[in-house]
């Protein structure tokens, strides 16, 4: 049984267990919600993102910029994969 | 070993529980609405109170027979009027049509910012659900209205303003919520129909919990705005809840954050 190393960072698997539970979530609340630095999340969303896990949209609220992030198909089904996984590690021990 | 792997069951499940906690923080955000409403009680009270006293200027001037007060009360009137329709325009301009929405928005920029955005979508809202909306919002006025004339002409005691009240709110409140707000907002919201009808049953049951006299008029809005604004109140807290405890299940202790 394989676990997905870039979802099995815990850090990153709490990205994807926050955004699995809501429709799109932006970069503040990630950064206020995980207390991480601005450069290890940047670089944690662009580990998911290459991975396909994660969609981002960039856009402006009045002249601040503003990103959204949204789990994509893969990323869901690569999320439940993964659980799947653990749980059954987690019962063959 | 044994210790170590029970201590990573315990974290997993309480990891499986991120979702849960994320969607009932973004379902519960309700402070935008409580700034909302006391925006629009605040602006309520403000318009009274310039429309009144011209108002209450004039009615004394030409009772008293002083036409100078009078005519005087009624200027102010007419000034305030048109003041009044002139904000209105402006504002509307900038925040209706298109742009229906945005004042919420930058409220909510105001207070979520540095917290944060998480949303979850409406619904889809067929043409069919969009026009039962509407038709059910112009019943509504209509019986609102006409509930308040035959309490002030007299035809309904003012005991009963309340619960004839909740007979058009309480189910246009849960049609709402089942059917054009869920699955955005929480179940928590239903509290104001249920308050709001237990107030009327209590009324019924023969509670005097009513205005009376000139007061009577208090009936529709203090309680219709009173227990939504202690529903929102009650919901709002309960997103604080769920944002602290989904703060504590995500926290990471001693593991990597970075990257690679």
């Amino acid at each position: 049984m394989e676990i997905d190393k870039i979802i099995h960072e815990p850090a990153r698997l709490r990205i994807m267990m926050i955004l699995s539970g809501v429709d799109e979530v932006d970069f503040s609340f990630l950064l206020s919600t995980l207390e991480m630095t601005k450069g290890n999340l940047s670089s944690h969303m662009d580990r998911l993102e290459q991975a396909g896990y994660v969609e981002i949209f960039k856009n402006f609220n009045g002249k601040i910029p503003h990103t959204v992030y949204r789990l994509t198909k893969t990323g869901k089904t690569a999320l439940s994969k993964y659980w799947k996984s653990i749980d059954e590690i987690r019962k063959s021990i | 070993m044994t210790n170590s792997l029970n201590k990573k069951a315990v974290q997993s499940k309480d990891i499986k529980e991120i979702p849960k906690w994320t969607r009932k923080y973004a379902q519960n955000r309700t402070l935008t609405i409580l700034v909302l409403m006391a925006m629009v009680m605040l602006f309520g009270l403000f318009v009274a109170v310039l429309v009144g006293f011209p108002l209450a200027l004039a009615v004394i001037g030409f009772r008293k027979g002083n036409m100078i007060l009078g005519c005087v009360g009624i200027a102010v009137l007419v000034a305030v009027l048109v003041a009044i329709v002139k904000f209105m325009i402006i504002f509307l301009s900038k925040f209706g049509g298109k742009n229906r929405g945005l004042i919420d928005q930058l409220i909510e920029l105001r207070i979520y910012g540095k917290e944060g955005t998480t949303s979850i979508s409406l619904p889809k809202i067929t043409k069919k659900m969009r026009g039962l909306d509407y038709i059910l919002g112009a019943i509504g006025l209509i019986y609102i209205v006409e509930v308040n004339h035959l309490c002030m002409v007299g035809y309904i005691t003012f005991k009963y303003q309340q619960p004839l009240m909740a007979l058009f709110f309480v189910p246009a409140f849960v049609f709402e919520y089942f059917f054009l707000q869920r699955p955005k907002v929480g179940h928590l919201v239903l509290l104001w129909p249920i308050l709001y009808a237990i107030h009327a049953i209590l009324i019924l049951a023969g509670v005097p919990i009513f205005f009376t006299g000139n007061l009577g008029i208090l009936n529709m809005p203090v309680p219709l705005i009173g227990y939504a604004f202690l529903a929102y109140m009650i919901v709002h807290l309960y997103s604080r809840y769920a944002l602290k405890k989904l703060k504590r299940i995500t926290h990471l202790e001693g593991d990597t954050t970075d990257g690679d």
